[in-house]
């Protein structure tokens, strides 16, 4: 005889009784109760950070509007505005592709180093340290058509020795795209290097032991691994490269290369200024900036799943790739050596001529730079106006990630401060310098001309930066050793003070001194913002260059660039020598 | 030093609950084991003892002082609960060194006499680290910073000890160096004590009392020999090394194996609410293997099996047979069964025997698998998944 019997249900789990309403209204009155303190501090700083970094944005869109968005009727009317547009988008484009080939192939370069080669790594980092300004400037000196030493050079060789100027003419749209690519090389490589660094010496040595060769490798594995960092880097890029002011102004002001930057700064500094169709111009920028920012906030999601442990790092990688240290040596030679040699031999120079004298080299033009009080003024002011900013930013940065790292109950207010320390990323520094410029004159804060008004668009630039650098920190550092301290007895503030902060030292360290460099260089917001009477090294290198003093801009230059150089030895005195390792 | 009472814990993580209306009381110097598999809420509910987590409901108060109560607004802030706790990965600040790791507690509660009474050397002396007061963690090996990790949790004298898996990520001769030195500890101590884990012999080493833990609510809580002898369920069996199952039928002659051999259990009765059909569990070391020829004891159950795969173990063979298919693994002696052991051949006939004191008997419990966390065969992924019976007769 045969029964069937069914399962019987003993264990099937009881449906969960559901939560009685009183119980839930008193959690979640008790999750406000408790926290609140800090809930106020919260809201309070992103107030804060809101009215710094969004309303000098607003109020230059509510002025475009006005009038029947009479601003953006005189921006948009002008007929070269669609050779400005297209030249902006091909500054962009081509400036990224010419970043991310080169960016990749130098982190790919470097991975693959043999050991006795390793410090050149630091090679690719370097430029940064070097103010976009004097690149430029030096390229100038390199490849202006009549007196460029390189053009001169050139004119020697057999085919091109009919020539009076050229062959390559610096001032034109081409070339200042090839040198914003030449600029933003560095800022890829950066992403894709520490993208590099999550990849597993074992996956390439698999690929090798399969028979991989190193272009294959490449190809095949490395690549597809570093999609995300690309993509990330890759919009960076392209945000900093339509930004891109530097170059479009120095170089192509005199021959009519006109750039949405440079229409900005234009409308701002003729005379009337028409801040209105400023920003009006601006705006493409200001969207695109927004839908970057929000396209990685809806790609990346979650940070935290990111954030890997362990494993031997892609650096650990044993290589004898002799073509990578051709590559980071040639890369070295021209993005490096090539902008400097040309503004030493300027600055050395009385005067800037096609060939050098090598007889009549002097340091007057030094001399000259260091006896004027303006100049002596100028340095002081970067150095205050940066430190002060860096100051600000750190702890500012360190409880906005905290907001973002640990505040997962704040929800809107984490997704405010989210979006307000990303903005500066996205959007161009001469919007913010425009936009700071028409906050800044009139009540209920008239700032204009004094140190402070540097400071605070310095602090919103470097926003981004003191966030996310200190996030990746707190994110690699986890939770336990801050639950480890509460469990021991010590409240959030002394937990932070005495094992988070120490725990993050490097990283904090490493944040000030990328933000020394980026801000003893800034020059877009700088010369928006600045007055007669209070200028930044980049500014007062900017009038020199528009008066024609070219070997004091020389001069000028190569101070900046100690000035820097001095600041990142400071960090790394303080910080040990991986302080722009981490980076 | 006080015990602690925790009464209707519940904690959703999203939609999940994690701890289900937990009830638990903790003696005064006891120590007390949370025992079960990865997800049944062990970790949530020590965190939510620490103030680590935030509960959605209940009740958690340390002695008489309420820590925690969902009804009356009652949230101790973890820092203020005068607690210890252990961390599976050490959790020592990489920045301070080892004598600076144990003195914190002491330090920042402001308990400068102790530090100045040399309570951070013995509290090293304890764990045999006061050599290693001046290295910082990263020169220390991890069963090193383990014991200096539990310095550090007892060294401020806390209400109570919490232990989240500290014995996890040390390697098997480490951890049972620790896990003496834990108990040592306890017992000159005697401070009361929480200890998470999903391996039954720490459990059982370490418990005065254990709490078997499943889909967030007690399963069972007991003295460790009584959770050895009588597990409550099925699942308890099962996690504390009852790993061989046998599905079996009541029928008019009493319990038969599913191919419907006779199981004579004598005056052994089902403990949980088995019905006409039931599960007996049994440890793999209670089973013997017995070949056609060999006389079983006196009141042995004998099950006509065959052989599936040996291994040699060193002293015995862990040999897996199949009864009726239902696989059981059992250990046989080398030097008695050695011999013929390594000439059989897959397939070979042979017998089982066990005790029938050595059953334990539940009601079915066919829709969960237990997630043992043990060594166990192929017998606990073949059964439990039949629905259809015959019975014999």
């Amino acid at each position: 005889m045969t029964t069937t019997t069914t399962a019987p249900a003993v264990s099937q789990p009881t449906a969960q009784p559901p939560v009685p309403g009183r119980v839930r209204s008193a959690v979640d009155r008790f999750t406000a109760r408790r926290g609140w303190g800090a809930r106020l501090g919260y809201l309070a700083l992103v107030l804060f950070l809101g009215y710094l970094v969004v309303l000098p944005l607003y109020r230059l869109q509510a002025l475009a509007f006005e009038d029947g968005a009479r601003g953006y009727d005189a921006q948009y009317s002008r007929p070269d505005i669609g050779s400005v547009i297209w030249t902006t988008v091909k500054l962009g484009g081509v400036s990224l592709a010419i970043a991310m080939v080169l960016g990749t192939l130098l982190a790919f370069a470097t991975s693959r180093l043999p050991a006795k080669f390793a410090w050149l790594r630091v090679i690719p980092v370097l430029p940064i340290v070097m103010p976009a300004i004097a690149s430029v400037s030096g390229w100038a000196f390199l490849l202006s058509p009549g007196p460029g030493y390189l053009n001169a050079a050139f004119r020697t060789l057999p085919w091109w020795d009919h020539l009076e100027s050229g062959p390559i003419d610096v001032y034109t749209p081409t070339w200042i795209i090839i040198l914003t690519g030449f600029g933003l090389t560095s800022f890829v490589y950066l992403f894709v290097s520490a993208g590099m660094a999550g990849i597993s010496a074992e996956h390439l040595e698999a690929a090798q032991t399969s028979g991989s060769s190193t272009v294959g490798v490449f190809f095949r594995v490395v690549l597809p691994l570093l999609r995300p960092s690309l993509v990330y880097g890759g919009g960076v890029a392209l945000l900093l490269g339509l930004g891109q002011f530097t170059g479009p102004l120095l170089l192509g002001s005199n021959t009519g290369v006109k750039v949405l930057t440079t229409e900005m700064y234009r409308r701002v500094s003729e005379s009337p200024a028409d801040f209105a169709a400023a920003a009006a111009a601006g705006s493409p920028l200001v969207i695109l900036g927004l839908v970057v920012v929000f396209g990685q906030k809806a790609l990346l999601g979650n940070q935290s799943r990111f954030v890997t442990h362990g494993g031997k790092a892609f650096r650990s990688a044993p290589a004898r790739s002799w073509w990578a240290v051709g590559t980071v040596v040639v890369y070295g030679l021209v993005a490096l050596v090539a902008p400097l040699f040309g503004l030493i031999a300027v600055a050395l120079s009385p005067y800037w001529s096609e060939t050098i004298q090598w007889n009549a080299l002097t340091l007057d033009n030094f001399r000259t730079l260091l006896s004027t009080p303006d100049v002596i003024d100028s340095v002081v002011t970067s150095l205050v106006a940066s430190s002060v900013a860096v100051a600000i930013c750190v702890p500012l940065g360190f409880a906005m990630a905290n907001l973002l790292v640990r505040g997962r109950r704040y929800t809107v207010l984490r997704l405010a401060g989210d979006l307000i320390t990303a903005l500066p990323l996205g959007i161009p520094a001469v919007i913010f310098g425009v936009g700071f410029l028409l906050t800044y004159t009139q009540p209920p804060f008239i700032l204009y001309g004094t140190r402070t008004v540097i400071i605070l668009v310095y602090v919103v630039l470097m926003l981004p930066f003191a966030t996310r650098l200190q996030m990746t920190a707190l994110l690699a550092l986890g939770e336990t050793y801050a639950e480890a301290s509460s469990t021991s007895g010590a409240s959030s503030a002394v937990t932070n003070v005495r094992i988070i902060l120490p725990l993050m030292r490097p990283a904090i360290l490493s944040a000030v001194a990328l933000m020394f460099i980026l801000l003893t260089h800034e020059f877009a917001a700088s010369l928006l913002v600045r007055a007669p009477t209070t200028q930044v090294m980049g500014t007062r290198l900017y009038d020199l260059w528009a008066n024609g003093f070219y070997p004091q801009v020389a001069a000028m230059a190569l101070l900046m660039t100690v000035v820097t150089g001095l600041g990142v030895g400071v960090a790394m005195l303080i910080g040990g020598k991986n302080v722009l390792d981490n980076l | 030093m006080s015990g602690f009472n925790v009464q209707g814990l519940t904690k959703r993580f999203g939609a999940t609950t994690v701890v289900d209306d937990l009830d638990l009381s903790v003696e005064d110097g006891e120590f007390v084991v949370l025992l079960g598999p990865s997800g049944c809420g062990k970790t949530t509910t020590l965190r939510c003892l620490a103030g680590l987590e935030r509960p959605e409901g209940g009740h958690i108060s340390f002695g008489d002082r309420t820590v925690f109560d969902s009804g009356r607004h009652v949230d101790i802030a973890t820092h203020k609960r005068n607690i210890g706790m252990v961390f599976q990965s050490y959790a020592l600040w990489p920045h301070l060194t080892v004598r600076k790791n144990i003195g914190y507690p002491l330090k920042v509660r402001g308990r400068k006499d102790a530090l100045r009474g040399g309570a951070v050397e013995r509290a090293a002396e304890m764990v045999d680290t006061q050599a290693l007061l001046d290295r910082y963690p990263a020169q220390l090996s991890g069963g090193q910073q383990q014991r200096v990790a539990v310095a550090r949790g007892l060294v401020a004298e806390p209400d109570l000890v919490l232990f989240d898996e500290p014995l996890s990520n040390l390697d098997a001769r480490l951890r049972d160096q620790v896990r003496t030195q834990i108990h040592q500890l306890h017992q000159r101590l005697r401070f009361s004590a929480v200890f998470v884990t999903h391996d039954q012999s720490e459990a059982f080493a370490l418990g005065d009392r254990l709490a078997i833990m499943k889909a967030g609510r007690l399963e069972q809580l007991d003295t460790p020999q009584r959770v050895f002898d009588e597990p409550a369920s099925e699942y308890v069996a099962a996690f504390i090394g009852m790993g061989n199952r046998l599905e079996l039928t009541r029928g008019e002659a009493g319990w038969r194996t599913e191919s419907g051999e006779v199981v004579d259990l004598a005056d052994r009765t089902p403990e949980r609410g088995a019905g006409d059909r039931a599960v007996a569990r049994l440890r793999k070391q209670d089973l013997h293997l017995l070949r056609s020829s060999d006389q079983a004891p006196a009141h042995h159950v004998v099950l006509g099996a065959t052989l599936v795969t040996t291994e040699f173990g060193g002293r015995h063979y862990d040999v897996l047979v199949d009864v009726g298919g239902q696989q059981l693994s059992l250990e046989a002696d080398t030097r008695e069964h050695g011999a013929w052991l390594r000439e059989a051949a897959e397939g070979a006939p042979v017998l089982v025997g066990f005790a029938p004191s050595d059953v334990r008997l539940f009601a079915p419990d066919l829709d969960e698998k237990p997630q043992t966390g043990l060594a166990l065969t192929g017998a606990e992924a073949r059964t439990g998944g039949t629905h259809t019976v015959a019975s014999g007769v």
